[in-house]
């Protein structure tokens, strides 16, 4: 399952940066995740409940960040275990910056299905992937608003 | 002497079916049954690196976990049935196929772990908590990328991947000889692609080991209950086979899925002895997606040559066959001696070169489905034709006639010897195809095609397709690669009071044995047809059986059984005379009694069977009873041919292709219950459309079947077809005492290509010259054919 | 065991007590035995567990056992009276509309609500109204030619 797009936010490429790279910020935006626990370096334990139509599951597993270059670009390598199958993913996301106020993120990865996830409804889940990603954004752009109020 | 053959008598199996009285495999319930479960592979290719099973086993209900390094060393893993070696002698290669794997896993759905509870819900909610930590590694899905150089290697000892190369046929340089002096050329690259057999009832196994009489008995959806019996104590279990009692019962569809053996038989088998309770394991229909065995997936390119008269000069195939990640039973024979043994087609081609490359991926194993090899075999030479034929501009039934080989009865005109081993046993090809145009209105339809102006394209598509089946004579297929002797048993039992129970080795699952065995018998015998009993299925009660696949229930099974019969009406012409006082010469058997000739001294056939048993007034010598077996092996293969001719509309628009018409007219020798034969016709016919326009599995490049359930997998519905027209030609079998010759597979075998074809055709006079269209054809893809 | 239900099956009245997950699929088949009523899939596609709740086709796998309490249940095995099959089992029979038999008892259960609301069907609408159901072997020919025999029958009969 190929995940890509883009998306602006209204904050500087640096400050984008920060925002992305803390791990509370993360589990806050992301639909699901319950828990994000630092492991290591760059590396959080995920506990994340998804439900989204057909797609209902527990998941647990690993978000690793690797490939850092700063403010720039990152790499997002996950693992996600669940009952009803997993997902192995890795998606480059690239921070450019517009003007001192604005910056865009560009995503491109690959996302491998498991199990009952991957041989059922597969065709409807880049969907899903689509919503879930706007969610993420859309409780990003929740965060900085919320932020830069406060 | 014909009262029930060749009539269509209602299906006395039909009471208990539509009465919901059926007993299916999962219907069976034993006292102190426990349930099984399965932790399979969600990946293609990983190793294992632990199994951990201590927090599922303290799950309520669990009662036992199996997990690979369980399986004692000394059963060894599902074995194959057939040896195809490669062309330098080499010995095909044959990597194990454990029944839980220990260290590494070969495709989606590979058995990890084994639990077994008190209910199937526990042995479920178990299994998710069965926890499996893998390495995942590279996938190769395709058979042709799998035997490139830096493909993911399947086994280690199949360097490679390549199972087994093979060729059969005239000599290649004699074939590029000819294609390099034919006046047209017609090439083709195409995939035949993957679909799965998806018989409507899952797989399902109970396993049943009683101590009080160190017996094991096994339930099983199978479509031949000795042959599993066979494989799995010999080669799996090594437990003695007297000790084994194998049940198939009614079993719902199995078009091939169901001949083999599968791992979970054996498990529930060995297993019901390790915990002392009987188990029961189901598919789900996604487990079923993931480990029943699929069909065909092969890679092709095929050239045919014509001479500028229209006639075929020569043939070249190549073909890349998908075997899967573990040799299935009759894996090997399928690409091999079921498909290039078929290029011969029905026409007179002197070169013919076939060469096929098997090569092992990871995904699920595939073997016999429906036609298996011939539908592969068929496509090939079918396509070619009618594109050839619009290449050439010439009409593609005419380029047909052209090409047929003459008549032949195989008794005054020898059988034809093909370039590909076989010999046909008797065939009158032209007929089937002048009333199939006949009842297309041919000359109208091309009228109607070229004057369609209303943003539709009308396309015609023909398949004139011969199979080979009745499989199979044993010391041939021996001589082959095949591991079993393929006769077929049967024992016709008369009772003291004249009634028949026929206990015969081919299994009935949906063809309907129970009612044209005994049409056969019933007439044979002269008897009514409510005094004959079919028993198939039970290991215990049928001596032997080689079950039902290859259109081999009627040629092999049937003639098993009227050679019983003959046997039990020369002993029973032996107590009539005693009875009568005459020569066993003088008499005369008919419509249920034996008559001196010329006289009307007659003794009834009841009197007899109750002589046979009650034997005070008995010929000298003469053992009591009437009860005898045949085993029949048949002398060639049977050879049933046909025309099928589709019609197609294409919505411009769209791509959406209709099936208008279809077109079937089949021989398929001598028919004992027309009904039944038709049925299983359409059914055969629904399954090759369903390949043409709808089905197909997709795997990604991990090795993941991305449409294994039926919300995602197209099957075929009510709405997809129109009602089919179909007749037949008789050319009766000149080698069976039936003449028949088989039916289950025609349909099939026939019906993909000529869809095909019509679509191709429709585009062509479209204005498209688009040599394929990957099957299914869907309205994407002629959709994107037409906006290229 | 959890949760106590009342249901009429077939005429009779059976009480007991069901798991909330149990599907009333799993409840016909493995509390009453009434294994007529068949699983083929595990999406509610293949429609083989098809019967009749208050007289409506259902497919039993889509509906737990607590929902149906208090209904009145309809399978394959109660449709024949008194011996004598309904018109739609005596045109399947008559007109070869099965093989294997596996998909049979929910194509009828089907047809028969079906034909409710269209007792003078064409060959399409009954095309059209076998889409939730999967048969394997008859390539729905004479399953077609089954359901128009029902429809005969049932209108001569009335």
């Amino acid at each position: 399952m190929i995940v890509e797009g883009t998306h602006e936010f209204n904050v500087s490429a640096t400050e984008l940066w920060t925002i992305l790279m803390d791990p509370e910020v993360l589990a806050k935006i992301t639909p699901g995740v319950s828990k994000l626990e630092l492991l290591g370096e760059d590396l959080y334990k995920t506990v994340s409940e998804i439900k989204i139509g057909p797609v209902k599951g527990a998941f647990k597993g690993k978000l690793e960040v690797i490939d850092k270059n700063e403010p720039s670009s990152f790499t997002i390598q996950m693992e996600q275990l669940s009952k009803i199958g997993n997902a192995h993913a890795k998606v480059e996301m690239n921070i450019l910056s517009l003007d001192e106020n604005r910056s865009s993120l560009e995503f491109a990865g690959k996302a491998n299905l498991s199990g009952l996830i991957a041989r059922t409804g597969q065709r409807v889940l880049s969907g899903v992937a689509n919503v879930i990603i706007k969610e993420v954004f859309s409780s990003l752009e929740a965060h900085i608003i919320e932020n830069k109020i406060a | 002497m014909t009262k029930y053959i060749g009539k269509s008598i209602k299906r006395v199996e039909d009471k208990r079916f539509i009465t919901g009285q059926g007993r299916y495999t999962d219907d069976i319930k034993i006292n102190g049954m426990t349930h099984g479960y399965f932790v399979r592979s969600p990946y293609a290719h990983a190793k294992v690196k632990s199994v951990n099973i201590d927090a599922a086993s303290k799950m309520p209900g669990v009662i036992k976990i199996f997990v690979g390094s369980d399986i004692p060393e000394t059963i060894a893993g599902v074995p194959c049935g057939w040896q195809v070696d490669f062309k330098n002698g080499d010995t095909m290669k044959e990597p194990p196929h454990p029944l839980l794997v220990r260290n590494k896993v070969r495709h989606v759905g590979d058995g990890v772990a084994f639990v077994i509870a008190e209910t199937r819900a526990q042995a479920k909610d178990a299994a998710e908590n069965v926890d499996v930590d893998y390495e995942i590694l590279d996938a190769v899905t395709c058979p042709k990328k799998a035997t490139e150089a830096g493909a993911a290697q399947v086994h280690a000892d199949a360097p490679g991947n390549l199972c087994f190369d093979w060729e059969l046929g005239s000599p290649k340089d004699e074939v590029a000889a000819a294609l390099a002096s034919a006046a047209h050329v017609c090439e083709l690259d195409f995939s035949n692609q993957r679909v799965v057999p998806n018989a409507i009832e899952p797989r399902s196994a109970i396993g049943h080991y009683d101590s009080a009489y160190d017996k094991y008995t096994l339930y099983t959806s199978t479509q031949n209950p000795h042959l599993i019996r066979l494989l799995m104590c010999a080669f799996v279990l090594g437990i003695p086979e007297h000790k084994v009692r194998v049940v198939g019962p009614d079993v719902g569809g199995g078009f091939g899925s169901k001949i083999f053996h599968y791992a979970e038989e054996a498990l529930v088998t060995w297993s019901s002895k390790e915990i002392n309770r009987p188990i029961k394991w189901t598919a789900e229909r996604s487990e079923s997606f993931l480990t029943d065995a699929h069909g065909r997936d092969h890679v092709s390119n095929a050239k045919m040559g014509f001479d500028a008269d229209g006639k075929i000069v020569a043939l070249q195939a190549y073909t890349y066959a998908n075997l899967g990640a573990y040799l299935s039973t009759f894996a090997p024979a399928v690409p091999t001696y079921l498909h290039g043994t078929l290029m011969q087609g029905l026409y007179t081609t002197p070169k013919v070169n076939v060469d096929v490359k098997a090569a092992f991926t990871h995904t699920c194993a595939v073997d016999a489905y429906r036609g298996a090899g011939r539908p592969e075999a068929t496509y090939l030479l079918e396509r070619l034709l009618d594109l050839a034929a619009l290449e050439m501009n010439v009409d593609p039934a005419e380029l047909r006639f052209k090409n047929f080989i003459p008549p032949f009865d195989g008794v005054e005109q020898e059988g034809y010897q093909t370039q590909v081993a076989l010999q046909y046993d008797s065939g009158n090809y032209a007929p089937v195809l002048e009333r199939a145009l006949e009842m297309v209105g041919y000359d109208k339809f091309r009228e109607e095609q070229a004057a369609q102006s209303n943003g539709k394209l009308l396309g015609i598509g023909f398949s004139t397709y011969i199979e080979a089946c009745g499989i199979a004579p044993s010391a041939v297929v021996g001589a082959l690669g095949a591991r079993a002797g393929l006769f077929e048993v049967a024992q016709v039992r008369v009772q003291p009071t004249g009634k028949v129970s026929v206990f015969t080795g081919s299994h009935s699952h949906g063809q309907g044995h129970e009612t044209t065995f005994a049409q056969i018998v019933a007439d044979k015998m002269g008897i009514p047809i409510d005094d004959v009993e079919i028993i198939h299925g039970d290991s215990d009660s049928v001596a032997f059986g080689m079950g039902t696949y290859g259109s081999r229930s009627l040629a092999v099974g049937g003639s098993a059984i009227v050679n019983s019969i003959d046997k039990v009406l020369e002993k029973g012409a032996k107590i009539a005379a005693h009875l009568l006082e005459a020569s066993a010469d003088d008499l005369e058997y008919a419509e249920g009694k034996w008559t001196v000739k010329g006289t009307d001294k007659s003794v009834a056939f009841g009197d007899v069977s109750l002589t046979a048993y009650v034997p005070h007034n008995y010929p000298e010598g003469m053992e009591p009873g009437l009860d005898f077996n045949a085993f029949y092996d048949p002398a060639n293969f049977t050879y049933p041919f046909g025309a099928h001719v589709a019609i197609v509309e294409i919505d411009k628009e769209t791509g959406e292709v209709k099936l208008k018409r279809f077109i079937a007219v089949d021989d398929v020798g001598n028919v004992i219950n027309p009904m039944i034969v038709d049925g299983q016709i359409h059914g055969g016919l629904a399954q090759g459309i369903g390949q043409a326009l709808h089905e197909g599995t997709v795997y990604d490049d991990t090795g993941q079947l991305i449409n294994g359930s039926y919300m995602d997998y197209c099957m075929p519905r009510a709405d997809d077809f129109p009602s089919f027209e179909i007749d037949r030609t008789v050319t009766p079998c000149p080698h069976n005492p039936l003449g028949v010759k088989g039916a289950g597979e025609a349909g099939t075998i026939g019906s993909t290509p000529a869809v095909v074809n019509a679509v191709i055709d429709a585009l062509w006079k479209g204005g498209f010259k688009v040599k394929d269209v990957p099957m299914p054809m869907t309205p994407e893809r002629v959709w994107t054919a037409m906006n290229n | 065991m959890g949760h106590m239900i009342k249901v009429n099956v077939n005429g009779k009245e059976h009480s007991g007590g069901v798991e909330a997950r149990t599907l009333l699929v799993d409840y016909l088949r493995e509390d009453l035995g009434l294994t007529g009523t068949h699983v083929g899939c595990d999406t509610s596609s293949c429609g083989s567990c098809t019967i009749h709740i208050d007289g409506k086709a259902v497919k039993s796998c889509t509906m737990l056992a607590v929902q149906a309490d208090g209904c009145n249940v309809t399978t394959v095995e109660g449709l024949a009276t008194n011996g004598n099959l309904h018109p739609m089992q005596e045109g399947f029979k008559e007109e070869h509309g099965l093989q294997c038999g596996f998909c049979t008892p929910g194509m009828m259960m089907t047809a028969i609500d079906f034909l409710k609301t269209n007792p003078k069907p064409s060959e399409d609408e009954i095309r059209h109204a076998l889409e939730g159901n999967f048969c394997r072997c008859t390539g729905y020919h004479n399953i077609v030619k089954s359901i128009q025999y029902a429809a005969n029958k049932m209108q001569t009969s009335v």
